[in-house]
């Protein structure tokens, strides 16, 4: 008998945690127009820091959150400044700039192997769970559904409500446009990738508090969050949205049927990049169209 | 450690990436295919060699075997992935990579899973010292890289290069000009893919065991390096980056063991690589070596007749 309450709990904390680590990296890509391998490495940065705050230091979670948050977006932002945004300007293309993320990410991901060395580091804390009927719960889990609801409700009333907001969707929509109306396509640019970064900083810390933390930890993440950005459109946040709890959802249930019919759940993680490839083979908008392209 | 045995490794590890960042070449460099998931051919390349080798079957087939393997995916992925726009293909090679990687450690059956397998060497005699063995093992790399050199060579100075140049540089004029490009993308696809698996088995043979974590993508990451830095379009460029980012890497872990650092020098070597990389593309995106020119053999005689007639 399958679960589903558990199966539909566990697919809100993994579609949240999907979704606040895709963010940034759907829309840089849709802003920058390259694929930002060294996401990963923001995501990680946020996990080793938000550990060197609550463990480390004992400093409580807000600080851990708002390091993370603070010390991944200024990180994004250098990153822009100091590589894609020259590079783009010496005419680099796409997969030039693609390639420079991924030497990026070498480098980001060695300099916190050097800082915190490889073996995996794991919070000393371990969270109550308690059982919502038949459903286990833990006070993590709901944090991170909590953040994931909160961001989403954030977002939408930036975009929608605030100048800022609506100047990020014209420019990703038409930048030369955008140009034209006197958007200050510099600051939209800063902001979203200072934004995409912390937010990757965010799900790190999240991800680092649920299971152990190393260097390659924003690996484990990068391709489902590809995935992400693909099913739900490239830089469309609320594809983003839509995808992220799709895929959240397809690998539980997934996880269900591979243990029901005794096959390795190893291959949880192929179940998202099965669906990146088959998106990208058949609907390589993906959902964004039903969104009309924001 | 014996430094003969060090020396060694490093140049059969410099032939086996040499293969292995000549196949991306002529995929990225010469064609302009994005192939983010190379290390998925390597993959299937040494694990198709220790399953025939575990079966008794001679090595040459083994090594062959891998290749063809390898060329089958190349053509199976080929056929709904050459459409997709260059980022697109490189993600969905990136997913392919990982997809395999997971199949091999989830499947024990095939070889081992996550323990991994023991692979036999190709060159080896009873009796033969350890030295000896080395040495057969970097005959057969070699041997092996210099096919491969001569036969790019060729392929890539020949209309056939010219022909997968035009299609990196404009697709749609070269299909104007009545080139299919999906043709030739898939037969360029396909045999880089089977070099990577040709280099994937004398990977597996050399180290004499794989497992699943010897494929992750950042084997996939190298070769890119070694061709960035070498030169995109330029054979010998390929084979200079492998050199360079296989000498760097191993020769420094070898010196760790003789001068001590404060920095390890494990994070040290890759930090630096991808600030390389990162300046490479910044200061002199065309590598070390620059594109080299077509030449074909019409070249050489319209060259040879300018000259002769061309000093009136």
């Amino acid at each position: 008998m399958i679960n589903w309450g558990q199966v539909l709990f566990n697919s809100a904390v993994t579609g949240s945690l999907y979704f606040i680590a895709t963010v940034g990296l759907t829309s840089t890509y849709g802003l920058s127009r390259f694929p930002n391998v060294a996401h990963a490495e923001f995501v990680t940065l946020g996990a080793f820091l938000g550990y060197l705050v609550t463990q480390q230091l004992g400093w409580g979670y807000p600080f851990g959150i708002l390091v993370a948050l603070l010390g991944s977006g200024i990180v994004g932002v250098l990153s822009y400044r100091g590589i894609f945004e020259p590079l783009a300007k010496r005419g680099a293309t796409m997969i030039h700039l693609a390639i420079a993320s991924i030497g990026l990410g070498l480098m980001l991901r060695h300099i916190m192997g050097q800082i915190w060395g490889w073996a995996p580091l794991s919070y000393r804390v371990t969270w109550a769970s308690f059982d919502i009927g038949p459903v286990r719960v833990t006070g993590l889990w709901l944090w991170i559904i909590l953040a994931a609801l909160v961001l989403a409700g954030v977002m939408h009333f930036m975009l929608t409500q605030t100048k800022l907001g609506k100047a990020i969707r014209a420019t990703s929509f038409n930048p030369d446009l955008a140009l034209a109306s006197g958007i200050n396509i510099s600051r939209v640019t800063l902001t979203t990738w200072f934004m995409g970064a912390a937010l990757a900083g965010v799900a790190g810390l999240f991800k680092g508090a649920m299971a152990k933390i190393d260097p390659l930890l924003g690996w484990e993440i990068l391709l489902p969050a590809f995935a992400v950005t693909i099913l739900g459109g490239v830089g469309s946040f609320y594809g983003a949205i839509a995808a992220a709890y799709i895929i959240g959802f397809a690998e539980n249930i997934g996880v269900v049927f591979l243990a029901n019919l005794g096959i390795s759940t190893e291959y949880r993680m192929a179940i998202a990049f099965v669906i990146l490839i088959l998106t990208l083979i058949f609907r390589p908008r993906g959902l964004a169209r039903s969104f009309g392209g924001t | 450690m014996d430094l003969l045995m060090y020396f060694f490794d490093v140049i059969i590890f410099v032939g086996i990436f040499g293969i292995l960042a000549l196949s991306l070449n002529l995929e990225f460099g010469f064609t302009g295919l994005v192939n983010f998931g190379k290390v998925a051919f390597f993959l299937v390349g040494a694990y198709a060699f220790a399953v025939m080798a575990r079966f008794g079957i001679p090595l040459v087939f083994c090594f062959l075997g891998g290749a063809l393997l390898a060329a089958a995916l190349g053509l199976a992925v080929s056929l709904p992935a050459l459409r997709l726009r260059l980022d697109y293909l490189a993600i969905a090679t990136l997913a392919l990579g990982e997809i395999l990687r997971i199949v091999v450690k989830a499947e024990r059956w095939i070889a081992g899973g996550v323990w991994g397998t023991p692979v036999p060497a190709a060159v080896s005699w009873a009796g033969a010292s350890n030295r000896a063995l080395a040495l057969g093992d970097a005959a057969l790399v070699y041997f092996c890289l210099l096919l491969s050199f001569v036969f790019l060579q060729y392929l890539t100075n020949s209309p056939y290069g010219r022909v997968i140049r035009a299609i990196r540089e404009d697709e749609m004029a070269a299909e104007a000009l009545g080139k299919d490009r999906l043709k030739y993308k898939a037969q360029v696809f396909m045999l880089g893919s089977a070099l990577a698996g040709l280099a994937g088995g004398l990977y597996a043979q050399h180290l004499r065991f794989i497992s699943p974590d010897m494929f992750m993508p950042m084997v996939t990451f190298w070769a890119w390096t070694m061709i960035i830095l070498g030169g995109p379009a330029n054979t010998r460029g390929a084979l200079l980056g492998a050199l360079v980012v296989e000498v760097f890497i191993r020769g420094t872990r070898i010196a760790k063991d003789f001068v001590h650092l404060p920095v390890d020098p494990y994070n040290l070597q890759y930090i630096l690589l991808g600030l390389a990389v990162i300046l490479v593309l910044m200061y002199r995106p065309q590598g070390l070596l620059k594109e080299s020119e077509v030449k074909t053999k019409a070249k050489e005689i319209a060259l040879a007749r300018a000259k002769s007639s061309g000093s009136s």
